[in-house]
């Protein structure tokens, strides 16, 4: 910067401090159309002691160039292009806002003012083109004759405020968003737990959109208020996270449960000013807990019912045979049956089972050639208890028929059918065991577990007769079943 | 003494271990129900001094019987694989055997219904 020698504080036209104040008075404005300050009008320097004089940033755009001379606030806006700009022409200075400038200036020097809030423009700074905001205030400067000469402008940057707010709004977006994207209630609650101030229920809860004092009765059982309470009064009292699972009462009053989580939120001071919280219904998950606990209890009673079985073939089988190993075997195979029984049930989810199956299972394995076994009959789902009080009896009269009679030799036959009839409107079932072709047959001298489980245990369970024949030509078991052997479900 | 007892079991080996002890023990197995309501027809109707009550018979509880049953003034023993917990609160002054069980503890609960006359 040049000082003109004729500028040189010879001309207290104006006071003011800083460094523009010594800019303006040493800047040669004789290059320029307002000519040096000797020559300027009191109007002109009457406005820019004034502007020196202000902390807010301000410049006078003076003449339909619109001269610029400012203040020490405008030249930190200015930045890089301060101290070019002092003197310059307002449209070239400001080149890449010229069109703004332009309109600001035919406004205001035909007597309007013109005000911007959060006005954006783009400036270019460190060379690179940059959004900015300000607050405009352009107001026109009146010379001695009345007439606007120049335009005072009060250029106050808000990007920062503007950047921020919009930081803001983006922050509470994605917080909107998260509380949006996840599926869980969210609510707010007074400091003291009294008032509900907001809770979005999701479908799961009722909604409350303005604050609730009576908000434990809409959403809480009675029986589980009082221990709710308490936690809650213990996270106050804490001032920690609250967290519970509880029963609540959903949207369409029925009884649902609730993982609930509630964070404090504090003051400068440390105190609580209100709660937030997420609660997700978690009523599925305590159902399949319920069930599961069912499950578990219906387990063992199966199991110890099929401890119960096995005590109970274990007895039979060893009480009855005088020889260990062949009890031993006969109990084995009678527990391999029971297992497999058991496959063929579990198959079914112990629903029913169907009674070919059942029958193949038990009587396939022993079959000594394929075409020795024959199963006829229309296949009828069995009620568990009875597929598996069937398939035990065929396990036994299998064994006997490899042992003593029709697949004991080289050419007997089993077969094994069965059919539907109708007895006083009710479906029974005729099943039928028979041997022929094996040697001949003389009735056993002493009657078996088989023998046992088939007479009086089988006809019980079928609720009907089942009947064993020692017939010279082989070996018959016919059995007639009432209609509760089909099954139910 | 012996007593004549009903014995309802829905599982058929079961029934036949349960036949084969009380036999063993002294007593008369007067007939075995499997389901629920011929048990409750021969708990009616049957003229017997106890009974062996299974609690799931075939998805359905007993407990009907034991109504029947006590109402006729005659004593019965539960049997389950549930344990006493699977006894429905109205039911809990009678003995409850845990399935499997021992012969001894069969005679034990009948006993404690019908005390043999040197005991009493």
């Amino acid at each position: 910067m040049v000082a003109h020698p004729a500028a040189k504080d010879e001309h207290p036209a104006f006071s003011g401090t800083g460094e523009m104040g010594n800019l303006i008075r040493r800047f040669d404005w004789s290059k320029t159309p307002l000519g040096p300050i000797s020559d300027w009008p009191q109007s002109l320097r009457t406005v820019t002691g004034m502007l020196l004089l202000s902390p807010v940033p301000i410049v006078v755009l003076w003449g339909a160039d619109g001269i610029m001379i400012y203040n020490d606030a405008y030249s930190v806006f200015a930045g890089e292009r301060h101290p070019q700009l002092l003197g310059s022409k307002v449209r070239e200075g400001w080149e890449e806002v010229a069109d703004f400038n332009d309109n600001v200036m035919k406004i205001c020097m035909a007597g309007g003012v013109l005000s911007y809030e959060n006005q954006k423009l783009t400036l270019v700074r460190h060379g690179e083109p940059e959004p900015v905001w300000m607050n405009l205030d352009y107001s026109p400067v009146l010379d001695e004759s009345g007439e606007p000469a120049g335009v005072i402008a009060i250029v106050v940057e808000t990007t920062k405020s503007v950047l921020g707010q919009r930081r803001l709004r983006e922050s509470e977006g994605r917080f909107r968003a998260l509380t949006n994207a996840t599926s869980d209630v969210v609510y707010s609650m007074s400091a003291d737990w009294k008032e509900m101030r907001q809770l979005d229920g999701r479908g799961f809860l009722a909604n409350t959109e303005s604050p609730r004092i009576a908000w434990q009765e809409l959403y809480l059982f009675p029986e589980d208020r009082e221990y709710i309470q308490s936690v809650i009064d213990e996270a106050i009292r804490t001032k920690s996270v609250f967290q519970l699972e509880h029963r609540v009462r959903r949207a369409d009053g029925t009884v649902g449960w609730t993982s609930s989580r509630a964070v404090p939120i504090f003051d400068e001071s440390g105190r609580i000013v209100e709660w937030f919280g997420a609660a997700s219904d978690i009523t599925q998950r305590r159902q399949n807990e319920e069930h599961l606990k069912l499950v578990v209890h219906e387990l063992n009673h199966r199991v110890k019912n099929n401890l119960a079985m096995i005590q109970a073939i274990a007895m039979q089988t060893f009480r009855k045979n005088t020889d260990l190993k062949d009890a031993q075997m006969r109990f084995s195979a009678r527990i391999v049956a029971l297992g497999q029984a058991n496959d063929l049930l579990t198959g079914e989810r112990w629903a029913g089972a169907s009674l070919r199956g059942a029958v193949e299972q038990a009587v396939r394995p022993h079959c000594p050639e394929k075409d020795r076994c024959v199963i006829e009959g229309d296949d009828v789902t069995l009620s568990a208890k009875t597929a598996l009080a069937l398939t035990l009896a065929m396990h036994e009269m299998a064994t006997n028929a490899l042992k003593y009679g029709a697949w004991s030799n080289s050419s007997g036959k089993v077969s094994v059918s069965w059919s539907t009839y109708l007895k006083d409107g009710a479906k029974r079932l005729r099943i039928e065991w028979r041997e022929e072709g094996g040697p001949s047959v003389r009735p056993p001298d002493q009657r078996g577990f088989g023998s046992a489980l088939i007479e009086r245990g089988l006809a019980r369970e079928v609720g009907g007769e089942a009947k064993m024949e020692f017939l010279p030509d082989g070996f018959v078991c016919r059995i007639d079943a009432s209609e509760s052997v089909y099954a139910s479900r | 003494m012996t007593l004549r007892i009903l014995v309802v079991e829905d599982e058929m080996t079961i029934s036949l271990l349960v036949e084969d002890m009380l036999t063993e023990l002294g007593h008369e197995v007067v007939d075995l129900a499997m389901r629920l309501k011929q048990a409750e027809e021969m708990a009616a109707t049957f003229d017997i001094d106890l009974a062996i009550l299974d609690v799931n018979l075939d998805g359905h509880k007993s407990f009907p019987v034991a109504d029947i049953l006590a109402a006729r003034g005659i004593p019965f023993v539960f049997a389950t694989g549930y344990g006493a917990a699977g006894i429905d609160p109205g039911y809990q002054q009678w003995p409850v055997i845990t399935k499997p069980f021992l012969i001894d503890d069969l005679r034990r609960a009948v006993e404690l219904l019908a005390p043999p006359p040197a005991a009493a």
